[in-house]
């Protein structure tokens, strides 16, 4: 994998909004550091894993490479192109091959279109199949395929369920076949049992076409499940990333080590045996985040050195990165994780 | 002292329900047969048809289902928080500690609820009143059900706060709900819930809205609460890792029905309802070397004003016959009490070869293996 080209570059990329303090704005200019430094590398036709808790910066971060939003600063790279230097026809260009899914199935689809229009909108966007009937048979094929009715072309959103309006985000997502998507979170608004259905739908058609997915979530098993590689993120840093199944045998850094033990497994047996890291407080405010290392405030095994020094990503086994002074294979070890 | 200056009955703690002993021959909480059905202009929905279950002291009941399945309109039928109309209890009875708790007056009720049963909601954020401080809120219930004045209801409002682990809470109960973050509400309403001592907590989705290391932080605080006050606990939530964590029971519902009913161990273990595997098999397995792909349950859940003929599941179910399109199974129970409502959940060999592998299901033949060796 380390021979591929990636598909896409992050560099350094960070992202801070402006609060205002004071009256009318007279106080000292304060940021919220949504996301601070990072960096990271997607190939083609994998599934990169972002996971991290509310207010963590995963959202931001992929609307930063689609420059939904402006990046502070930091370099994006997609296909050989700086993305942050792109601007009107380019850009409109490069978000051919970068497609979006939104998390909330109600609120991403407009209400007055029918999913014929949604879904064929990027192909009108993009000038592509300027001929109505081929388009519409082009997107005939779409829903078929997402495992809609061909048939319900001329329906609106709202005769939809929730699990069906997903599909039809995940149709208008591959009309243009894009070499990445950017999921966020597309299955947490979702039961169960559609949960599973539409994740099978992510991989088949990834399967099929060959899409790399950034895929971020907050569900852990979910993440898990779907991607190659998983990063986890925590108030604007990656504290770890590696591929899937050595994140999850060998967690390095204590944060990933406690998220992994929160998850609730449902299996009784299972979970009454584990023993769980549960970590004290809530996390700190993204302004004015902690010194050094972000994690220190809730971390079990915090040394002096965490709250002066950032400690840098480094490389702990090949393709293994985590961001820790004190990593080790499940560093919290009176409470490692049994299973 | 009632809220509008009505001079009300001296509160004798010793009338509550709560303190009298539970009947011969009753449980704590019996729901029987209950159905609870809405009148609306597309028809009757038929939200809660048939639910039954027994809830002791001391026990936690999981209930699961999707969104829809009326696991939450059972409950908030049994904290009578229903409008009727346009609901309407169809039939079924509601008993706890051998009361019924349809048959009570507004009045009685208004003393049952946050008294003796009391509810945990799931959004934090909206049910908490954002122009009154944690403070007051949280004394409500005491002045309402104990006659507490102002000063006491404050004191123990303090005390609650530092039991659910809120840092420095006599500043923080003159704080209101907004300064306070989504984990930090969930304790608070959690302190609110179990203000007056409750007999049973119903949660209904506590630790949807929340992050998963606050969530462990949340369940580990109801489970001690639940351990130093001997109180039972109705878990609701769709989410089957948070129920086997903490349920003794639990109570499986599909479009109103519920579908099956055991302790854990059997749900988890002896599961005999093909929508118990479906959603079993629906969860993305945390271990494991390979990728096991999903199994995911086909379709979507059925509208409750136009339910399919026979069984509410046969359209999804993989194993449907013609009699399921046709006939409403009957209760199959066993003599533990565990029951599930599906023509083939008494047919053992139909069990056993579609149900799904679990740990345990798993394990003998390994210690065979080692046993060999």
């Amino acid at each position: 994998m380390e021979n591929r080209e990636p598909l896409l570059h992050v560099e350094h990329l960070c992202k801070r909004f402006p609060v205002e303090s004071g009256v009318f704005g007279r106080g000292a200019k304060r940021y919220v550091h949504a996301v601070d430094d990072i960096s990271f590398d997607i190939y083609p036709g994998e599934t990169f894993g972002l996971v991290g808790e509310s207010g963590c910066g995963k959202s931001t971060t992929g609307r930063c490479i689609m420059r939904l939003i402006e990046p502070t600063s930091g370099t994006v790279i997609f296909d050989g192109q700086d993305v942050s230097q792109l601007k009107g026809k380019d850009l409109k260009k490069m978000r051919h091959d970068m497609q979006y899914i939104f998390q909330d199935p109600y609120a991403s689809l407009n209400p007055r279109m029918t999913i014929g229009e949604i879904v064929s909108e990027p192909l009108v966007i993009h000038g592509e199949m300027t001929d109505k009937a081929e388009r519409m048979d082009h997107v005939r094929h779409l829903l078929d395929i997402v495992g809609l009715n061909p048939e319900h072309i001329n329906r609106y959103p709202h005769e939809f369920s929730g699990g069906q309006r997903q599909r039809v985000g995940i149709a208008r997502a591959f009309a243009l076949r894009p070499k990445l998507i950017i999921c966020d979170e597309p299955v947490s608004a979702l039961d169960v049992s559609i949960q599973a259905q539409v994740l099978n739908l992510l991989k088949d058609l990834q399967a099929e076409f060959g899409t790399a997915y950034l895929f971020i979530a907050h569900d852990l098993s979910v993440v898990q499940h779907i991607s190659d590689r998983v990063a986890v993120m925590y108030l604007g840093n990656l504290m770890e990333y590696s591929d899937w199944k050595t994140l999850y045998d060998e967690p390095h850094h204590p944060y990933t080590q406690s998220l992994l033990s929160a998850v609730p497994v449902p299996d009784p047996d299972v979970q009454h045996s584990r023993k769980r890291i549960i970590l004290p407080g809530d996390p700190p405010s993204p302004i004015d985040p902690p010194s050094g290392c972000r994690f220190h405030t809730r971390c079990p095994i915090a040394q002096k050195q965490c709250s002066e020094t950032k400690p840098e990503l480094r490389e702990v086994c090949p393709g293994h990165f985590c961001a820790c002074h004190c990593a080790a294979v499940n560093p919290i070890k009176e409470t490692s994780i049994e299973l | 002292m009632g809220l509008f200056g009505k001079k009300k009955r001296a509160l004798d703690p010793a009338d509550d329900l709560k303190n009298q002993p539970v009947p011969e021959g009753s449980h704590l909480l019996e729901v029987d047969d209950l159905k609870m059905y809405f009148h609306t202009q597309d028809g009757v929905v038929k939200a809660v048809d048939g639910v039954s279950y027994t809830l002791d002291r001391g026990e936690t009941l999981g209930v699961v289902g999707e969104s829809g399945s009326g696991k939450s309109v059972t409950h908030m039928t049994i904290m009578g928080l229903i409008d009727m109309p346009p609901g309407k209890i169809e039939g079924g009875d509601i008993r706890y500690r051998g009361h019924s708790l349809l048959e009570m007056t507004e009045e009685q009720m208004q003393h049952i609820r946050g008294n003796d049963i009391a509810m945990i909601f799931q959004d934090p954020m909206t049910s908490l009143n954002p122009v009154y401080t944690i403070g007051r809120q949280l004394g409500e219930g005491l002045r309402l059900h104990r006659g507490y004045s102002k000063e006491q209801a404050l004191q123990r409002a303090v005390e609650l706060l530092d039991m659910v682990g809120i840092p420095n809470p006599e500043q923080r109960v003159k704080d209101y709900p907004h300064q306070f973050s989504g984990g930090m509400r969930q304790r608070v309403m959690i302190a609110m819930a179990l203000a007056c001592d409750p007999d049973i907590l119903i949660a209904d989705e506590p630790t949807t809205a929340l992050d998963v290391t606050i969530q462990a932080q949340i369940i580990e605080l109801m489970q001690e609460m639940q351990k130093k006050n001997g109180n039972a606990i109705v878990m609701i939530t769709h989410d089957l890792g948070v129920v086997a964590d903490v349920a003794d029971k639990i109570m499986v519902m599909y479009a109103g029905h519920p579908v099956e009913f055991g302790t854990a161990e059997e749900i988890f273990y002896n599961p005999v309802h093909p929508y118990t595997w479906g959603l079993i098999r629906s969860i993305p397995k945390p271990a494991g070397d390979e990728k096991e792909s999903l199994t995911p349950i086909e379709g979507n859940p059925p509208s409750l004003v136009n339910l399919p003929a026979g069984c509410p599941f046969s359209p999804r179910c993989p194993y449907a016959t013609d009699r399921c399109r046709t006939e409403m199974p009957e209760l199959y129970v066993t003599e533990t009490g565990h029951y599930s409502r599906c023509h083939f959940s008494g047919d053992a060999a139909f069990v056993a070869k579609n149900a799904p592998a679990n740990s345990r299901s798993a394990a003998p033949a390994n210690a065979e293996e080692g046993g060999e060796a």
